[in-house]
């Protein structure tokens, strides 16, 4: 493990960067927010199933309501005499068993809302049914960095910038294709390129964000494009992690980014019709990916500093649908994954017989929650003020 | 160069004010804003012919396009990829094979009555379809990108780019070209009629039907996934409906749904009871709520806003929405009125509405050839990995949202793909390009090993066989009647071998002669010329002086003259740098 990576180095010198520091003030500053610690946003977008991804086999009221699409017992990866995991996830189930994984069931929020893009945008901003104007990440990167000093605090694995990492002073690095991001200039246009870039006042908002961005990737694209062509795990053709080797190039590059952010496109968990063979490909990528992802970051040494948090926008209707699929619901199963995690059950399972809202789920548990353990728990920032108020811890980390 | 009108913003109070600008502040720099907005911009004499009409004449000639004459509109040549057996194509491979092993055929191929993987053909026929609908799909996003450059009817095209983001649908779930074909030329046709008809329109077009389920909206049993979207993204934007209206109006579409190419309506799964819907009560059908929902004065105000933000700028004020709304709604959404209103306004020509569009990668991709002066679409590079590099996919936007636009088309990643794709189009890589229709990306490797000899089942091997997933055991299990891996490979052989291939030629133009027959003499009357016909943002003093003694450098002497006969590369490398700057990127 380079570095001692986790649990030695970290606590009082913060010495995972590429200079080690001496104890000055800026590393000083940089532990008390836990400097090395790393926070990786999977989000799967289109509204994923929690229902039939955890799936509560000894109730039979999940079975009444679903009678065709409702897995089966024997079909399950068993987590204990009430619920199992789906069977698509062994890589997710693994984790589990090493006690990696902190399950929370019924995530959501009150008057949830069933719009796929109003729901995501109150997920990105942690104001449910209210609005901010940048999002949670990104104000938790002001929490950290209150100057906004420290580049590539953030990236967002993305084609285009996701909501939920735009901050007030921070420019998100965005980027989804490493090989491609690169300025393709001849030798002699170089030199002027940089000069052209040099800003002139803006003749309005959209140009003066264009010159912000203009900026971020000329000193940004170097040095990602040189991580990716070094990073092992791209040779490797078994290891399929989605979007999330290009995190695992920037961890293994010894980047400073803190924030990573993954949504994953498509809205491939939108599974109105026909379901199974869709959810169960879709849980099939996506466990095999947080698999692979973590076996990278301990071949890598950084598996005791990388913490990710997978959620959706909502999850489904409780009853199934007449097409063997299910409609937009409310809560949802959310995973926080890492070494660091202390694995197990959190949360009160939401009540299938009491339901809500038209056939949903009451939600028992407030996201923002899971965002304050996080926040607080993990990268040692002021929870509090990144939500704009107080909420109880969950313990989702070991001590 | 009697074209350099200084650039012409209007003062910032004519923001937000709809009534016409005075006939005599029209000049050709508000010409090419104009044309820009309108359309995709437009070379010099294209501009100046607008310039020559005055205000009024100029955006009459735009919006009251039909008798205009359009002479290189030409219909789309299929490949003839599709025949009858592909109908009711399966929803995935599963499907596909289940219908073999079931009924011992599907999609019109037979299973082998004996032998190694029988139900290989269907699996191989499966992956056909979805190869050849996704590659013929990429030539219908070429020969449309075509037609908005070659079009005497810029705005019609433009705004059926709009309805084809607003009205969301992609091919990657509707796998069907021709469906895809269906909706642009509805679009187009529907570019600047009435909304109401259009919308009604889309309800029933056939990849509308499919991508939002409605075949599995029926009487009883009512799948919400198109009436959530028609009101929400649609119509009348999010919080103006209750879940009831959204359940309420999923019961009144019922039964609709679409055979091949064609609406129809079943009446046994329709739902004819009364419904409840915004207030109203009576037994409607999908029809009767569209006409509700346009009776609602949000659909105005929403509707209004969203062609505003397309053409003008990105941000607009609730009260200049409402204004728009107004507009809309007084002609019974009728488009042309309003687009007239917008670009004969004074907030059309204001300060404001100068630089506050960023350009989409398509609307982007087109402007640049009528930049250039180019007359046809290049085939190197290829157009929609160019567009796809800057973040959209014609054909196949991101979900039934559409793309976000305005600043969600910056990122560093999708701001360097501009400069490179810029670099693309102005100095091509001929021997380097390798056309993307003709490889079967990760599965080349496939058809190497094969012709090399290999079994199937060795050829399909993983690399490690310790380290399989999940993914490549559960692929196990199943290919034991037969093998997609294989199919993926085989099933783009198979639809490449019937593809009519994309022309690769370069982009034709001379910069050259441009710049000689400006009267251009000096390396700075070149960057002044070339930076005027390039961007809608003046250069400052500091890029000017940069890109001059780069090209002064590069010539080897400041005359134009004296480089005469060299001068094409270092002005196409000029250009490659304009267009690589912030300001480019923005109208």
């Amino acid at each position: 493990m380079r570095l001692g990576a986790g649990g030695i180095g970290f606590g009082l010198f913060g010495g995972l960067g590429p200079v080690p520091h001496v104890l000055n003030q800026a590393s000083l500053e940089a532990a008390t927010n836990q400097s090395g610690r790393i926070l990786v946003v999977f989000e799967w977008f289109g509204g994923n199933d929690g229902l039939n991804t955890i799936v509560p086999y000894g109730d039979a009221t999940y079975y009444k309501h679903r009678p065709t699409i409702g897995i089966k017992e024997k079909d399950l990866l068993k987590i204990d005499a009430h619920i199992g995991w789906h069977r698509s996830m062994t890589g997710m189930k693994q984790l589990y068993d090493e006690g990696k994984v902190a399950i929370i069931q019924g995530v959501g929020y009150d008057q949830p809302s069933f719009s796929h893009f109003t729901s995501i945008s109150f997920w990105h901003t942690g104001a449910p049914n209210s609005g901010n104007e940048y999002g949670w990440i990104g104000r938790t990167a002001a929490a950290i960095d209150e100057a906004g000093t420290r580049q590539n605090l953030i990236v967002n694995v993305s084609d285009s910038q996701t909501l939920a990492v735009k901050a007030e002073k921070h420019v998100p690095l965005v980027f989804i294709d490493p090989t491609r991001f690169q300025r393709g200039v001849f030798a002699q246009e170089k030199p002027v390129l940089d000069a052209l870039s040099a800003g002139r006042a803006p003749v309005g908002d959209a140009h003066k964000y264009v010159q912000e961005v203009t900026r971020s990737a000329a000193q940004a694209s170097e040095v990602v494009r040189a991580a990716w062509s070094k990073y092992k795990g791209k040779d490797n053709p078994d290891l399929r992690l989605l979007d999330l080797d290009k995190v695992a190039a920037l961890i293994e590059a010894d980047f400073p980014t803190r924030l990573y952010y993954v949504p994953l496109r498509g809205s491939l968990f939108d599974t109105h019709v026909n379901q199974a063979a869709p959810h169960d490909r879709q849980l099939l990528y996506c466990s095999d990916a947080i698999a692979g992802f973590f076996q990278e970051m301990k071949r890598i040494g950084r598996a005791d500093d990388v913490v990710m948090y997978v959620h959706s926008e909502f999850g489904r209707r409780v009853p199934e649908n007449t097409s063997l699929g299910t409609d937009h619901g409310t809560a949802q199963v959310n995973f926080v994954i890492g070494n660091a995690v202390k694995g197990g059950l959190y949360g009160t399972p939401p009540n299938l017989t009491d339901l809500v809202l038209g056939d949903n789920l009451a939600s028992t548990t407030d996201f923002r929650q899971v965002y304050a353990s996080l926040i607080q728990n993990w990268m040692g920032a002021d929870a509090t003020r990144v939500l704009g108020q107080s909420f109880p811890a969950m313990g989702l980390f070991r001590a | 160069m009697a074209a350099h009108t200084p650039w012409s913003p209007g003062p910032p109070a004519w923001k937000d004010d709809l009534t016409p600008m005075g006939a005599a502040d029209w000049n050709y720099d508000r010409a090419a804003h104009l044309l820009t907005h309108a359309g995709f911009g437009g070379t010099p004499a294209e501009i100046q012919k607008l310039a020559d009409m005055g205000l009024e004449r100029a955006v009459r000639s735009l919006v009251y396009y039909e008798n205009i004459p359009n002479p290189k509109m030409q219909p789309f040549v299929e490949s003839g990829l599709w025949d009858p057996s592909l109908n009711g194509f399966p929803e995935s491979r599963p499907e596909a094979t289940d219908r073999a092993e079931k009924q011992g055929r599907s999609m019109g191929v037979e299973n082998k009555p004996a032998g190694n993987r029988p139900v290989q053909p269907a699996s191989d026929r499966f992956f056909y379809w979805l190869r050849a609908t996704m590659l013929e799909t990429r030539r219908v996003g070429y020969w449309w990108a075509n037609r908005m450059l070659q079009t005497t009817h810029p705005v019609e095209q433009k705004m059926a780019l709009l309805w084809h983001g607003h009205f969301a649908t992609h091919e990657n779930k509707v796998r069907d070209y021709r469906k895809m074909l269906q909706q642009v030329d509805l679009f187009e046709r529907g570019a600047t009629g009435n909304l109401r008809d259009l919308t009604i329109k889309v309800a029933q077009n056939p990849a509308m039907l499919y991508f939002l389920d409605a075949q599995y909206n029926v009487k009883g049993a009512p799948n919400e996934n198109f009436a959530r979207e028609v009101m929400e993204l649609f119509t009348m934007g999010v919080g103006n409906y209750t879940e009831k209206d959204v359940r309420e109006c999923a019961r009144a579409f019922t039964g609709w749904y679409f055979d091949n190419l064609t609406f129809k309506v079943d009446a046994a799964k329709h739902d004819a009871g009364p419904k409840t819907f915004l207030g109203r009560t009576g037994p409607f059908d999908g029809v009767d709520v569209l006409k509700i929902v346009f009776e609602q004065p949000v659909t105005a105000d929403y509707l209004a806003g969203k062609v505003y933000r397309f053409l003008v700028r990105d941000e607009l004020s609730p009260e200049l929405r409402k204004k728009l709304g107004a507009v809309l709604r007084s002609h019974d959404y009728e488009v042309k009125p309003l687009l007239l209103a917008i670009l004969s306004s004074k907030d059309f020509y204001s300060q404001a509405s100068y630089g506050g569009h960023i350009k989409g990668p398509v609307e982007h991709m087109v402007a640049m050839m009528k930049h250039l002066g180019v007359e046809s679409i290049p085939g190197v590079p290829d157009f929609n990995q160019s567009t796809i590099a800057m973040g959209q996919n014609l054909l196949n936007p991101p979900s039934v949202a559409g793309w976000a636009g305005g600043k969600a088309w910056i990122t560093p990643g999708l701001l360097i793909a501009r400069g490179n794709i810029a670099r693309d189009v102005l100095i091509p890589d001929m021997t380097g390009f390798r056309d993307w229709n003709f490889s079967a990306g990760s599965d080349d490797i496939l058809g190497r090993r094969l012709r090399d000899g290999y079994e199937v089942g060795a050829a399909t091997a993983v690399n490690d066989p310790s380290n399989m997933s999940a993914f490549d055991r559960v692929a196990l299990e199943r290919d034991e009647r037969f093998n997609t891996r294989i199919s993926g490979y085989t099933g783009w052989e198979q639809a490449a071998r019937k593809l009519i291939p994309t022309p690769r030629h370069a982009a034709g133009f001379d910069l050259t002669k441009m710049v000689v027959e400006s009267g251009a003499k000096t390396t700075g009357d070149a960057v002044d010329y070339l930076t005027w016909r390039l961007l809608r943002i003046p250069a400052a003093p500091e890029m000017r002086d940069a890109l001059v003694s780069f090209l002064t450098k590069e010539l080897g002497t400041d005359s134009i003259d004296r480089a005469r006969t060299y001068l094409e590369d270092p002005l196409r490398m000029t250009a490659h740098l304009v267009m690589s700057t912030p300001e480019y990127q923005i109208v």
